[in-house]
């Protein structure tokens, strides 16, 4: 039963999606069978966000009970999901009923530091903690790639020249100081380096990456909807 | 221990040390080299630029806030041509965290300058899970995925949105993006419902997208950081990008450098070794 119901499901969902695209939505009952689909998708979707807070609760309040190592930064985690979460959920209006209730207890004018709109505690979080934070962490790539570049990047064949070669002319072409150094060479050198290197091997090798995955991926697919692929409920 | 072998086997600090000159230099010494137009950016320009004024366009902020030196600036200028033109924008977000309140922000600051009203010229439709679902869904009806925009509003009390239901009532898809959310806005939206698509994308997704602009499904691309300043050049306002290019035009020639250098030192340590032994 454990495996039966999610295979059906999966297969039935699949099976309306596929045939329902041959349809049209607004004169067949079939064709609209997509939208329904998809709204029950984005349902399931949110729940999984749901899922998603439960979980890194529980596993992060189980090691900060245990005091196991890193206990605090797990602490931290937890107090930023909520610190985040629970003013953007929080009305800011009396417009609903919860709002009704909410504002009956606290002041009104509380009302605009909640929700998730300019000048909320939700706004400010993410303006001032969240964004620069991730941004920070961004940066310090720079300073990895220059560091990994001057270590790995190395012409210790022929493949590894072409790459190395191919990487210094597209790097030069993609900063305006280094389009003006390859114009030294001639006008049209930016020009052929767009023409030949990015829509020309680029583009071959990319259209044989994305054919790849997409015969993949449509695989699975087919594999899942016939309940061959199992991997989804957690089990081979 | 010779020289090269020194060279080879520096601290990584000093090469974090340059890095940091180079990105910090053009803060105090301004160079600015010409920024010329890909025709990639051009493409997408005027795609935008020949919709009649008063179109309705759909811009979507797709990234997370670390990418947020390369898109948005790509935003910023696209905002400005759009608002320019007098088009009315519905911006959605397909990312949970960033693109909706980085939206929310840009989509206000740069409407007050050309005096655009919420809800008539520009909506916030904020953010949905399950992107596969909600571009399919957008092409039904708009309002049975966002009931409401980003700021809990009904869309029934959003006079823009009483014009546009769905795809059909959009002229254009911009979409920003630092992930794969784009491929599937080319090959669900433009590919099934036939809505022309442009994406400004960071430069590690730039290269995967020529080969959607070459077949013509995808209308124009801004690619990284250097895409979005000549975007700004074409829509005349020079921007975070435009300042940003001498920092990375001299941080990619640095790298340039350190692997020129690191390269001769391998060869040279090599030689050195095999004559040793």
């Amino acid at each position: 039963m454990r495996k039966t119901v999610p295979v059906i499901v999966a297969f039935l969902s699949g099976f309306v999606m596929v045939v329902s695209f041959f349809f049209n939505p607004e004169r067949t009952f079939i064709g609209g069978g997509q939208e329904a689909v998809l709204q029950w998708v984005t349902i399931v979707s949110g729940f999984t966000l749901v899922l998603g807070v439960f979980s890194i609760v529980r596993v992060n309040a189980r090691a900060v009970a245990r005091r196991s190592k890193g206990w605090f930064y797990k602490l931290l985690t937890v107090v930023s999901v909520f610190a985040m979460a629970i003013p953007a959920m929080l009305p800011v209006s009396k417009n609903t009923v919860g709002g009704k209730i909410f504002f009956g207890i606290f002041p009104d004018n509380w009302g605009t530091l909640f929700g998730t709109g300019p000048s909320s505690i939700y706004d400010w979080l993410f303006t001032y903690v969240d964004q620069p934070m991730m941004e920070t962490m961004f940066a310090m790539l720079a300073f990895f790639i220059a560091s990994a570049a001057y270590r790995a990047f190395r012409a210790r064949n022929a493949e590894a020249t072409l790459l190395l070669l191919t990487a210094v002319l597209v790097m030069l072409w993609r900063v305006p100081m280094g389009e003006a150094f390859l114009r030294l060479f001639s006008d049209s050198f930016p020009q052929y380096i767009n023409m030949f290197v990015m829509n020309g091997f680029n583009v071959a090798v990319q259209r044989g990456i994305i054919i790849g995955a997409a015969l993949g991926a449509a695989s699975m697919s087919l594999r899942i909807m016939l309940g061959i692929e199992r991997t989804y409920m957690g089990k081979g | 221990m010779d020289f090269w072998h020194r060279i080879m086997n520096i601290d990584r600090r000093w090469i974090y040390l340059l890095i940091a000159i180079s990105v910090t230099f053009p803060m105090i010494v301004v160079m600015k080299f010409p920024v010329r137009v890909t025709p990639e950016t051009r493409q997408l320009y005027d795609a935008i630029n020949n919709l009649p004024d008063g179109s309705v366009v759909m811009l979507t902020f797709d990234y997370y806030p670390n990418a947020a030196a390369e898109t948005e600036p790509m935003s910023v200028a696209a905002l400005r041509h759009m608002f320019k033109k007098n088009m009315k924008v519905v911006t959605l977000s397909n990312i949970p965290l960033g693109g909706p309140t980085i939206a929310e922000r840009i989509t206000r600051e740069i409407a007050a300058e050309y005096h655009k009203v919420y809800g008539v010229d520009y909506v916030n439709l904020g953010y949905k899970a399950n992107y596969n679902a909600v571009m399919h869904g957008l092409a039904n009806s708009i309002e049975s995925i966002f009931p409401s925009d980003y700021t809990n509003t009904p869309l029934k009390d959003l006079p823009l949105m009483d014009s546009v239901r769905n795809y059909n009532d959009i002229k254009f898809i911009f979409v920003v993006a630092d992930n794969a959310t784009v491929d599937y806005w080319i090959q669900i939206v433009n590919a099934q419902y036939g809505v022309p698509v442009g994406a400004g994308v960071t430069a590690v997704v730039a290269p995967k997208m020529y080969s959607f602009v070459d077949a013509g499904q995808m209308t124009g691309m801004l690619g990284g950081m250097k895409g979005a300043a000549e975007y700004e050049k074409l829509v005349g306002h020079e921007g975070k990008a435009m300042r940003g290019m001498d920092a990375q035009s001299l941080a990619h020639l640095m790298i340039i450098l350190l692997v020129i250098v690191g390269n001769i030192g391998f060869f040279v340590t090599r030689k050195k070794d095999s004559e040793k032994s």
